[in-house]
């Protein structure tokens, strides 16, 4: 096997053993390469979700097959409280808790998602747990706030997910979760119902950030919900930050990332502040993946948008880059840092263009070939699973098939995003060499050249300047 | 059925903007049921939309009127309508060389203003007999003794010749007609001599060719005569000739003094310009008559498409307005930040917006006008000549010219005396020298002052609008070129100058423009890889330098699993928006970056 000084490599003595197909796929993605996976049995497919009518004539290469699953996202679309620089599916408030909470409704409903779902991998590709569909090496609750949830509805989620799919031996099983004492949930419960993994929304040790962000939890309380994940534990634990926050200057953001760092976690994700207008895109609509944003939430992204600052920005991404790598942290995606061992496989299999399925109102699933979602609304993805008469069926949402071409460009960006880049053949290809010629000569990429494999990656200045080069190749 | 010739009368209307000459032309159409009273719309003349909407005269009209005047006869009067504007000035003198008279019509409310004057002394050079009216009597804010009074002192018209009318509703209109025919003398010219006819306008018909209007000096024109057009040589067979009533009437024959037109069959307008005469193959005049001076472009600019793909139907539409409006000059251009377009010369402002606007109406093009810049005649050194140079860009280098002449007119600006001291600052504050003021009555006076003509086109008749609450009016005429300190500035992007951007401008006011430049186009040039300093230059010595910092984060934060659909997109959508860059050096700059710099007009 090439040796490949990126993730493979840098895993270490504790790397689970299943790491190893990971380092493949990105090499494979062009969408000619022929599938690792042989075909199934020729099930007839579930029809997917109507496509979206943008479709591409037809192409000259063949379109890509598709494939089982490797990872699952499951959305928890509950919040005690809405943030208003948070665009994901959302309900908080009574939704979320007390008596009209929908939280078990929500719960009957993605577990009739997930036995739909599997039914349909059954028919397309047999049993889990076999060579056709090997089990998941990843699960991931997602949200809102997963933590919210008992442990109990964790543990019955689980049950299922091992039954329907599969779940390998040392899979990862993440759970993302609120610092706040009332909000991180019963992280022991978790742990025994099977997680591996808890992500802490952190984002800043600075109180009058936090309180800025509307988050509310204090900045003491993540010291205290790391303690508790550990005493659990929890063995992989990672925190979010966010920079280029309103009034943040380098200093401040230099004392979160070194808090962050004194907690001891096995992996970071820095995210810049990012304040997009999903309705703008489009993506609000009834089929949409995305909620309308809330007046409120508009009018606070439009004066912190005011307040943020590209040079800034910059400076706390290098910041970051450096001291992270002088404590010994790899930054092996754009936004993520972890110690040895510790990479998110499951966020991997997205970069790596793996297939992953989704369950839950606004969740994205890629078969290999095809990209769906549902849409965003809870009540129509209530009524669509829990039926006042008949049997459950799918939630309304949209899909996705992006043609050969737009297929190599999602793997050759996504594939850059890592700190193992892409293979240097990629970038020599006709429609690329323009874009990877005119990057390479403004610095953004590097060669990287060890043993047989030579591949291109991102710089730091590149990592940066990533949609530059991105534009220049879509 | 013919007209003898004692009974021919042909005249125009001349009158500022808005002082109701359309109007009356209408009702001149109605008395003598020229059109259908079914078929009337107002401003019967005015037939292309910008001019109802602007309401304005573009373009001269002819149009045949029969009058049975107070003696019982009927008369042939032949209008040929004269635009209003400053602009135009130089059409209103063709339209008044067919003519024996004008009617002179003044708004009552109003009284005298600038383009009156100018186009009365255009009508007396040409020894015009004319009928003074004082319209808008109707109106309760008329002044008819005050007006009569200022077209006495100021014009020396007598009192008593003067009429007064409301052609809103017909008042006194009939009684102008009268004074057509009882003051203006019958066209002289024999119609046995040899035929000599001028080509006061012209049009295009795609099936009867170009279409010259004429008036006849002397001679007959019959139907499929064989005509010569005696400056071009060239000859043709014609198709059809006939008058305006208003729309095209064939008739047998025109005869000497009679207005009309003749169908050339000539595919090319260049064989029938403006200004030749026509005589007939057969028996041709000894001699062409005098013509016309050929219609002087004072403002230039390049006209270029937004969308470079337009070029060619730019280029097609270019020729094809040329058709009807000769007065602009066009030959092609190319700009580094605007692609391939034109450099048109126009008879002054308000043309420039005119051409550019049915450009865009007619032919559906969307263009971008650079700055207008007028011609300069620059003198080089060590006797190497004159050039001529109407497009900042190709100005020579400061070290090759001797001296630079611009040039300059007499500006008449017509205004309530209360805002004397306003005008005075904004001549001044514009290179201007004060040269006299008269006052029309006690409370409105003539100022007239000297100023370079680039100052006028720039912004000055929205200054002495605004200054004066729109109560100012102005006119200019040519007086010559005058030496000038002027020199030109360029902006640099990243050391490469921006042709478009190049500025003529006098050596004291470079330093503000140049600032200016540099500061609106650093707000508007997105940030690059590399820091872009942006300067002014005068030679290769810098006034100006702002920066555009370098670019250091463009970068998607977060690309998880429900991202990347939408992701890609937005990277597609910033690729379109890099496919529409000009390239200046290595420097990506939006389209929308130059057009903004051109657009703003920051007073």
């Amino acid at each position: 096997m090439a040796k490949v000084p990126a993730v493979g490599d840098g895993t270490g003595a504790s790397a689970p053993a299943e790491a190893a197909p990971a380092e493949s796929t990105v090499d494979i993605a062009p969408a000619e390469a022929a599938p690792a996976e042989t075909s199934p049995a020729p099930a007839p497919a579930p029809a997917p979700a109507p496509a979206a009518p943008a479709d591409a004539a037809p192409a000259a290469e063949p379109p890509a097959e598709r494939r089982p699953p490797v990872a699952l996202y499951l959305h928890v679309p509950f919040c005690v409280s809405v943030c208003p620089y948070c665009d994901f599916v959302v309900y908080a408030g009574s939704a979320a808790r007390g008596p009209r909470s929908l939280v078990e409704p929500f719960l009957d409903a993605v577990l009739a998602e997930l036995e739909l779902r599997a039914d349909g991998l059954d028919m397309a590709f047999g049993a889990p747990a076999t060579s056709a569909r090997p089990a998941l090496a990843s699960l991931y609750l997602g949200g809102g706030t997963p933590s919210l949830l008992g442990a109990g509805a964790v543990e019955r989620l689980l049950e299922r997910v091992v039954a329907r799919f599969g779940l390998a031996p040392h899979a990862e099983v993440t759970i993302e979760a609120n610092p706040g004492p009332d909000e991180r949930g019963d992280l022991a419960g978790f742990r025994a119902a099977g997680v591996t993994r808890v992500s802490f929304g952190a984002q800043s040790f600075a109180d009058a950030e936090l309180r800025r962000l509307g988050r509310r939890h204090a900045p003491d309380d993540v010291a205290d919900a790391v303690a508790a994940a550990r005493r659990a534990g929890i063995t992989s634990l990672n925190l979010d930050l966010l920079y280029d926050l309103p009034g943040q200057d380098q200093e401040r953001w230099g004392a979160s990332l070194d808090a962050a760092l004194a907690l001891a976690p096995d992996h970071l994700s820095l995210y810049a502040l990012t304040l997009d207008d999903p309705e703008a895109e489009g993506l609000a609509g009834p089929l949409g993946d995305h909620l309308a944003t809330r007046p409120g939430a508009r009018r606070w992204r439009e004066r912190a948008r005011a307040d943020q600052d590209e040079d800034r920005a910059a400076a706390a991404y290098e910041l970051a880059t450096e001291r992270l790598a002088a404590a010994g942290w790899r930054g092996y995606e754009l936004s993520n840092w972890a110690r040895a061992g510790h990479e998110s496989r499951h966020n991997l299999a997205y970069w790596e263009r793996r297939p992953y399925e989704a369950l839950g109102p606004g969740a994205h699933a890629f078969d290999g070939r095809t990209r769906r979602w549902n849409a965003a609304r809870l009540d129509a993805y209530l009524a669509a699973l829990r039926p006042r008469s008949g049997p459950p069926h799918l939630p309304p949402g949209g899909a996705e098939t992006p043609d050969p071409a737009q297929a190599e460009v999602e793997s050759i960006v996504l594939g850059l995003r890592l700190d193992r880049g892409v293979p240097a053949a990629l970038g020599e290809r006709p429609r690329f060499a323009a874009a990877i010629g005119w990057a390479m000569a403004n610095g953004l990429l590097e060669r990287l050249a060890a043993g047989e494999s030579d591949r291109l990656r991102l710089s730091v200045r590149g990592r940066l300047l990533s949609n530059e080069l991105f534009a220049r190749l879509v | 059925m013919t007209i003898p010739q004692d009974r021919l009368r042909n005249f125009s209307i001349i009158a500022h903007i808005d002082h109701g000459k359309s109007t009356l032309a209408d009702r001149f159409l109605e008395l003598t049921h020229t059109i259908d009273p079914r078929q009337m719309t107002s401003q019967v003349l005015d037939s292309m939309d910008l001019e109802r909407e602007k309401g304005i005269t573009i373009k001269a009209r002819a149009v045949r009127l029969e009058y049975t005047a107070a003696d019982g006869l009927r008369y042939g009067l032949d209008l040929i309508d004269t635009p209003g504007h400053v602009d135009f000035s130089y059409e209103v003198s063709r339209s008044l060389q067919a003519c024996e008279g004008a009617v002179l019509v003044v708004d009552a409310t109003q009284g005298i203003e600038a383009q009156t004057l100018a186009n009365v002394y255009l009508a007396l050079r040409q020894n015009l007999v004319i009928i003074p009216v004082v319209n808008k009597i109707d109106l309760p804010s008329a002044r008819p003794d005050v007006v009569i009074e200022e077209l006495e002192s100021v014009l020396a018209i007598p009192r008593e010749e003067v009429l007064l009318a409301s052609a809103k509703d017909g008042t006194g209109v009939p009684e102008i007609l009268q004074a057509i025919v009882d003051r203006v003398p019958p066209p002289k010219g024999d119609p046995e001599a040899p035929l000599q006819a001028l080509i006061f306008d012209s049009h295009y018909d795609p099936y009867k060719g170009v279409v010259v209007y004429v008036r006849l000096d002397q001679g007959t024109l019959h139907g499929h005569d064989r005509i010569l057009l005696m400056a071009s040589g060239v000859d043709s067979e014609l198709l059809e000739l006939g008058v305006f009533r208003p729309q095209l009437v064939p008739v047998e024959r025109l005869a000497a003094g009679e207005v009309g037109y003749v169908a050339t069959g000539l595919k090319s307008v260049r064989d029938a310009r403006v200004g030749d005469t026509v005589t007939s193959h057969a028996r041709p005049a000894a001699h062409a008559l005098p013509g016309y001076q050929p219609a002087k472009s004072l403002v230039f600019a390049g006209i270029y498409p937004i969308s470079g793909p337009d070029y060619p139907a730019l280029r097609d539409a270019l020729e094809k307005l040329h058709l009807n409006d000769a007065s602009f000059s066009f030959e092609p251009e190319s700009s580094v930040a605007l692609g391939f377009g034109f450099r048109l010369g126009f008879l002054g402002l308000l043309h420039m917006e005119i051409v550019q606007e049915r450009l865009e109406r007619e032919f559906g093009l969307d263009l971008i006008a650079s700055a207008p810049s007028v011609a300069y005649r620059v003198v080089l050194s060590h006797d190497r000549g004159i050039v001529e140079v109407d497009n900042p860009s190709q100005m020579p280098n400061a070290g090759e010219i001797e001296e630079i002449r611009e040039p300059w007119v007499k500006l008449s600006v017509v205004s309530p005396a209360a805002y004397i001291g306003s005008l005075m600052e904004l001549a001044t504050g514009h290179r201007g020298s004060f040269q006299q003021m008269e006052y029309l009555d006690p409370q409105r006076v003539l100022l007239t002052f000297e100023l370079p003509l680039a100052e006028v086109i720039v912004d000055l008749y929205d200054q002495l609008k605004s200054r004066t609450q729109g109560y100012a009016s102005m006119d200019y005429e040519e007086i010559g070129e005058r030496a000038a300190d002027l020199v030109k500035v360029d902006v640099l992007v990243n050391g490469e100058p921006v042709d478009a951007l190049s500025v003529i401008v006098h050596r004291e006011r470079a330093q503000v423009t140049g600032r200016d430049l540099v500061h609106r186009l650093r707000r508007l040039i997105p940030r690059q890889l590399f820091e872009v300093p942006i300067q002014a230059a005068i030679g290769s010595n810098v006034i100006a330098r702002e920066t555009v910092a370098a670019m250091r984060k463009n970068v998607l934060a977060k690309c998880y699993g429900g991202d990347i659909t939408r992701k890609r997109k937005l990277l597609e959508k910033q690729k379109e928006g890099k496919q529409r860059m000009k390239r200046v050096g290595s420097v990506e700059i939006p389209q929308e970056a130059f057009l903004a710099v051109l657009r703003v007009d920051e007073g």
